[in-house]
């Protein structure tokens, strides 16, 4: 047995790294720029040289601080366009563009020139003082120049660097700071175009990044349970995920809980009461329930039993506003007043799964000769069906059973964003909307683990339940 | 050559008749009979084609444009002519750009039943019920179900909204299909003994693997994302150039392995586990919460799209035709049928496709029915919720999600739900109505 279950943990090590390998490709390929957003920070902007200077340099800071500045994984298998040294480039979006860029014309090192020289001429162009004639001017160059970096279609970098030469030279005092640096520009990107290597495309090229990455890092800090900083409040995603989960984890133990003892009895009987007009009803019954959509249910109950415009017997929002202070009770009972709802919702439907389901497994242990044999030594129909069937139709709804763990974390989650229970699924969606990705990918990682938990308990439940099961020489 | 025909001719014949002997025809039609006596499911089917009919003619039903007009001395088919210039086949031509259809001056004119599009708007009945007094010109033009915040109209809404929900149901499973099927046969058909191959030619496979899915999909990156940017017509374009691509790229492999082997070296050959193998890729995606799956990768997509939606979906939900599929083919490898097929000769991939799945496809049915409730299910949540559909896209879940805003909206609530309802219900008694005809305790 131990050994077993031995050999089924070591059996998830491979399983959890392919799921942390595709939480971390969806969580890199996410738009947006978590440390832009972190720092809540514009691009380009406005403003003097220093102050731009000072800003790239909080942003350099923060990047750092957070990891981002190491390549994303031990290695890479790409195109010879690709890049190889492309991590190094702080900003997000600029690594887009220049990565597209590469692929177009094929070579990286006149693609990081035209990039460098770029750099080089925003720097200038920002420490030219504004004076009343060419302010306007100076502020055209300034977001043309801007625009470059995220342009990498051919035509519309070709018009935007004639637009800036233009400019530049209509105004003597601009012509006279930025001339030079503005000709190394134009000379790397004329060279760009002309040095095209479209071929490169096609070759296939491995770079050799080693332990120093992006993944490696975020998978050592999952492994010894750091789960890093939430982007919106700066908290600890370990702290969030805390306080929601224990909403989650009460409302899915209770409705798990009741949906069971009720759905248990209730699947029995309408099993042994085959073909009469009360067990035909239950069961067309439970298979309407199963069928209902919950987020259908939650916005009907909402709608004529709330608080709003319906007949105002539950509250549909939150969890109570009592104070800390208030006496305990009291806000036990508010709090159970506000979980009616939502915990009616949440019941239903695995209620009459579950019901289903022990109906089938019932059936089917009914028809066994054994049975029909205990009957028939006299026995009374009472203990044949508690104590011979019902263990032997436990069976497959001990595979729901393992559906528990995963269900405290996502099985809630419209109920929650519907009656606004701050639980995971609230947590998580809104995380999504604001793309606070930390938390998006513990919770994430959590949830497989929890299911492949969920599915080993079932595993040895089985046996518990059938001995006939053995673990030793499984053959599939 | 042609004595080869002949041969290949026999073999085919005895594998028929085989089959026959097997009795796979008999075995249909017993499903088909055992079906056919649950009124309810047939039933059930008849609904579906009612939405199937709904879904393919809802641009007859509900639209803007009238079906028949006589205008300015002329006929005109405004609601066909839509599909041609949708086709880019034909143009509008200059009197109807632009143009509100409502306010032409025609001759004479037939309108759809519903004079509406999902997306049009009417400011002067917002919010209005399906009891509520309308400020409309005439009956014809009354919001039978009511409208919304801006004023669309419910009826419209939900008629369009079948097609969404259906196609959902049917690109996802149509999807599922595909990898399930596919997985579950090699898994089933193969074992973890079956296939063996030498160590040079898994390297091959391996190499060609790579490299094919290095140049058909690695260095196509940018055609295939700026497709999806430009039309679902474009990015299926790509796609397919892709998949061609990717399949050249490893049958010249296969043949390279072929070469290989005519070699006078001796490699040994060793048995793959592909059962091993699939079962535990099953067992990767299934320990994925599904829904915040999804709802994770659509609000990554960074153009939202329901296409994008159901292609989610399908990749998510293949695993219990999968497991469908290989419990099946590993009853069916066994079978004297199949034995006789591998005595003949006969590839393995045509033993597979031709003689095993078709025998192995009726319980694959059952996942598929169950799936797309399934599916519908997790499209109008998404929907309701406001994640990866586009704010634009009007479908059922959307429109129920509209209810939240105003309580008082109670045909928002009722309605688009109840559609929802229906539909999954519908296809879970199928589901179940599949399972009955297939449980061979039935069998009488």
């Amino acid at each position: 047995m131990l050994k077993y279950i031995f050999k089924r943990v070591l059996i998830f090590i491979p399983t959890l790294i392919v799921i942390s390998l595709m939480t971390f490709v969806i969580s890199i390929n996410a738009p947006g720029d978590p440390v832009e957003t972190m720092l809540n920070q514009n691009m380009g902007g406005d403003g003097q040289s220093g102050e731009k200077l000072a800003n790239e340099q909080t942003y350099i800071d923060k990047r750092k601080e957070l990891g981002f500045d190491l390549p994303l994984f031990y290695f890479s298998f790409t195109n010879k366009t690709y890049p190889d040294t492309l991590y190094k480039i702080p900003r997000k979006a600029h690594r887009e563009t220049l990565q597209r860029l590469s692929y177009e014309y094929g070579v990286w090192e006149n693609v990081g020139q035209y990039y460098k020289n770029l750099q080089k001429l925003e720097l200038k162009v920002f420490e030219v003082m504004p004076n009343e004639e060419n302010s306007s001017k100076l502020r055209k160059i300034k977001d043309n120049l801007s625009s470059l970096y995220l342009t990498y279609e051919e035509d519309k970098i070709k018009q935007t660097v004639e637009n800036i030469e233009f400019d530049i030279f209509k105004d003597k005092n601009i012509k006279l700071s930025v001339e030079k640096e503005f000709f190394d520009f134009k000379n790397s990107y004329e060279h760009m175009l002309v040095d095209k290597k479209t071929i490169n495309r096609y070759i296939p090229t491995i770079y050799w990044y080693g332990l120093k990455n992006q993944y490696h890092q975020w998978i050592s800090n999952f492994v010894v349970g750091e789960f890093g900083i939430s982007y919106q409040d700066k908290r600890p995603v370990s702290s969030k995920i805390f306080d929601a989960l224990k909403w989650s984890m009460i409302l899915s133990i209770l409705s798990i809980v009741i949906a069971y003892m009720v759905a248990i009895p209730l699947g029995v009987r309408s099993a042994v009461d085959k073909g009469k007009t009360s067990e035909k009803i239950i069961t067309t019954g439970l298979f309407l329930l199963y069928s209902l959509p919950n987020f259908w249910v939650a916005t009907m109950l909402i709608q004529y039993l709330g608080d709003g415009d319906g007949l105002g017997w539950f509250p549909t929002h939150g969890l109570g506003e009592l104070p800390e202070t208030a006496p305990y009770w009291d806000r036990f009972f508010e709090t159970a007043y506000h979980f009616i709802l939502p915990l009616f919702c949440l019941t239903y439907a695995s209620f009459a799964f579950i019901s289903r389901q022990m109906r089938g497994g019932m059936l089917n242990v009914l028809e066994m000769d054994y049975i029909r044999t205990a009957r028939a030594k006299g026995l009374k129909k009472q203990v044949v069906v508690w104590k011979h069937a019902f263990r032997n139709s436990l069976i497959p709804i001990i595979t729901l059973f393992a559906n528990i763990f995963p269900a405290a974390i996502s099985g809630s989650f419209i109920i929650e964003v519907i009656f606004s229970i701050p639980g995971m699924g609230q947590l998580t969606l809104q995380a999504i909307f604001q793309r606070d990705y930390p938390i998006v990918f513990t919770v994430l990682m959590f949830s497989s683990i929890l299911t492949l938990v969920g599915i080993l308990i079932a595993d040895i439940m089985y046996a518990f339940v059938d001995p006939r099961i053995s673990f030793s020489n499984k053959k599939s | 050559m042609n004595l080869f025909n002949i041969f290949n001719r026999r073999k085919n014949r005895e594998a028929k008749t085989l089959e026959m002997q097997n009795n796979n025809e008999s075995y249909w039609k017993i499903v088909r009979h055992q079906f056919k006596k649950n009124k309810i499911a047939v039933y059930s089917l008849r609904v579906v084609f009612i939405f199937v009919f709904i879904a393919l003619f809802a641009d007859f039903i509900a639209n803007e444009k009238p079906l028949v007009a006589k205008y300015q001395g002329s006929v005109y088919f405004p609601v066909l002519k839509e599909y041609a210039v949708d086709l880019g086949m034909s143009d509008w031509q200059k009197e109807f750009r632009n143009v509100s259809w409502k306010d032409l001056e025609y001759d004479w004119v037939v309108w759809p039943p519903v004079p509406y599009l999902p997306r049009n708007i009417d400011v002067m009945n917002t919010w209005v019920g399906p009891f509520d007094d309308q400020n409309v010109p005439s009956k014809r033009w009354k919001h039978w179900l009511g409208t919304d915040d801006l004023g669309h109209d419910v009826l419209a809404g939900m008629i369009h909204g079948t097609r969404i929900a259906l196609l959902v149901g049917l690109v996802s499973m149509g999807i599922a299909a595909l990898i399930g099927i596919f997985f579950g046969a090699i898994a089933g058909y193969y074992g973890d003994n079956r296939l063996k191959l030498s160590i040079a030619s898994i390297v091959i496979y391996l190499v060609g693997f790579v490299l094919a899915m290095f140049y058909a999909f690695g260095t196509r990156s940018y055609i295939l994302t700026d497709a999806i940017g430009t039309s679902f017509g474009s990015f299926m374009w790509e796609f397919l150039i892709s998949i061609i691509l990717f399949v050249a790229i490893m049958v010249g492999f296969r043949y390279l392995s072929k070469l290989i082997k005519k070699l006078p070296i001796n490699f040994k050959e060793i048995p793959i586990p592909l059962d091993i193998l699939i079962s535990r890729l099953i067992e990767i995606v299934v320990s994925i919460p599904q829904l915040f799956l999804i709802i994770s990768i659509a609000a990554v997509v960074a153009k939202p799209s329901i296409f994008i939606v159901m292609i989610i979906i399908g990749l998510t939900t293949w695993t219990g035709i999968a497991r469908f599929t290989r419990a099946e083919l590993l009853r069916i490898r066994n079978l004297e049928f199949v034995e006789a097929a591998n005595a003949l000769g006969y590839k393995e991939w045509r033993i597979i496709v031709k003689h095993a799945l078709p025998n192995a496809l009726s319980p694959v049915l059952i996942a598929i029915a169950f799936g797309i409730a399934s599916a519908i299910l997790i499209e109008s949540t998404l929907s309701f919720i406001g994640v990866g559909v586009p704010a634009e896209t009007i479908t059922w879940g959307s429109m129920l999600s509209k209810a939240r805003q105003v309580s008082s909206a109670w045909w928002l609530a009722i309605i688009p739900g109840f559609a929802i309802f229906i539909t999954v219900t519908i296809y879970n008694l199928i589901g179940e109505g599949l399972t009955d005809a297939m449980n061979p305790k039935l069998k009488k």
